[in-house]
């Protein structure tokens, strides 16, 4: 397996950051059944012509289940990915409806603030 | 281990052990969950007022109906709440596990007509075939499927195949090995359920009805 370089990323705060949540975020992402029934509750996935990638569930995934995954040992471009998710292609308007219940919102803004703390984050002012 | 030892233990020893690692994992995570969260001391959020389901006409009825998840994915949502509860009737009320239940611990609940169930065990699993296509075929399912999406469908399935395909005596020369077949699947099923991604089962009740949120079904009056 190719070694992820992880330079530039505190990792261990990554882990510290997880781990301070890790049940309820297991629990999280246990109980997603991959169903995609919160997609419709997402009005950007409903304005973005129903792209797959603004699903709540994929952007939950994508964002929290990845850092859970990899146990925080990520390198910035995976960061970067999920930078996209989490503030790209979420408003965190917590509307986003889950038949199971899942707390994606909570989740999203978990994801953001690893990331913030990373220094990954919109800089509006430069890009 | 012999074929006879073998199939003495599926449906003797390792039964016992199935639903006791079902209902132990049940109570653990119950457990966990109740750790997790504490009594609201205070209203934080108030969820929109709540219209009384009951007494309103049937046009409210489908209105509200329309508004909700029915409304956007109705097909999916009638499936779906087919899906569970033929997966809870079919085996729970099946004369045949009553029966064994009966023998074991000399207690058995109601049971349906063999063929009410089999029809049960049909729908169910054409439920799961519609399951399998829409996570192949549907872009935004497809998306977020891994291996373990396909492993949960055919361990939740693979138990109504075998007792579908025990109970027409498919294979009649080997009966044997299909019911054992049919044992085992049942069992794997009972026991990964505390444990995978089955945990929905109990998270539906805990996170709709327990948990404070703007969609909550019930109280709501727990919070993490």
């Amino acid at each position: 397996m190719a070694k992820i370089n992880t330079a530039g990323v505190d990792t261990e705060r990554v882990k510290e950051r997880l781990d301070e949540h890790k049940t309820k975020m297991k629990l999280s992402l246990k109980a997603c059944a991959h169903c995609t029934l919160c997609a419709e509750s997402c009005f950007l996935y409903m304005a973005r012509d129903k792209d797959p990638k603004y699903t709540p569930s994929y952007k939950f995934l994508n964002s929290i289940g990845l850092l859970y995954k990899k146990k925080g040992m990520v390198d910035k471009v995976t960061l970067g990915e999920i930078r996209d998710n989490v503030w790209e292609r979420c408003a965190l308007c917590t509307r986003c409806y889950c038949p199971l219940g899942i707390n994606i919102p909570e989740m999203i803004a978990l994801a953001r603030s690893i990331c913030r703390e990373q220094g990954v984050y919109p800089r509006f002012d430069r890009e | 281990m012999e074929t006879s030892a073998l199939f003495d233990f599926i449906r003797g020893p390792l039964a016992w052990i199935s639903f006791i690692v079902f209902f132990l994992g049940l109570i653990f995570q119950f457990y966990r969950f109740f750790n997790l969260t504490k009594k609201n001391p205070h209203v934080i959020y108030n969820p929109r007022p709540r219209k009384k389901i009951t007494g309103g006409s049937v046009q409210d009825f489908i209105k509200r109906a329309s508004l909700s998840v029915f409304g956007v994915n109705p097909v999916m949502v009638i499936v779906t709440t087919v899906f569970h509860l033929c997966l809870i009737i079919a085996p729970v009320f099946l004369l045949a596990h009553n029966m064994l239940l009966k023998n074991a611990i000399g207690i058995s609940l109601f049971s349906f007509s063999e063929s009410f169930v089999d029809t049960l065990t049909v729908i169910f699993l054409f439920c799961g075939l519609f399951f399998l296509l829409r996570r192949i075929l549907v872009a935004r399912v497809r998306a977020i499927t891994d291996w373990n999406d396909y492993f949960i469908l055919f361990l939740a399935t693979a138990p109504f195949i075998t007792g579908y395909l025990a109970y027409h005596q498919t294979f009649a020369d080997h009966y044997r090995l299909v019911i054992s077949l049919h044992i085992l699947a049942g069992e794997l099923m009972l026991m990964a359920v505390p444990f995978t991604k089955f945990v929905h089962m109990v998270f539906f009740f805990v996170f709709r009805f327990v948990i404070e949120s703007e969609y909550s079904l019930g109280k709501g009056d727990r919070t993490w």
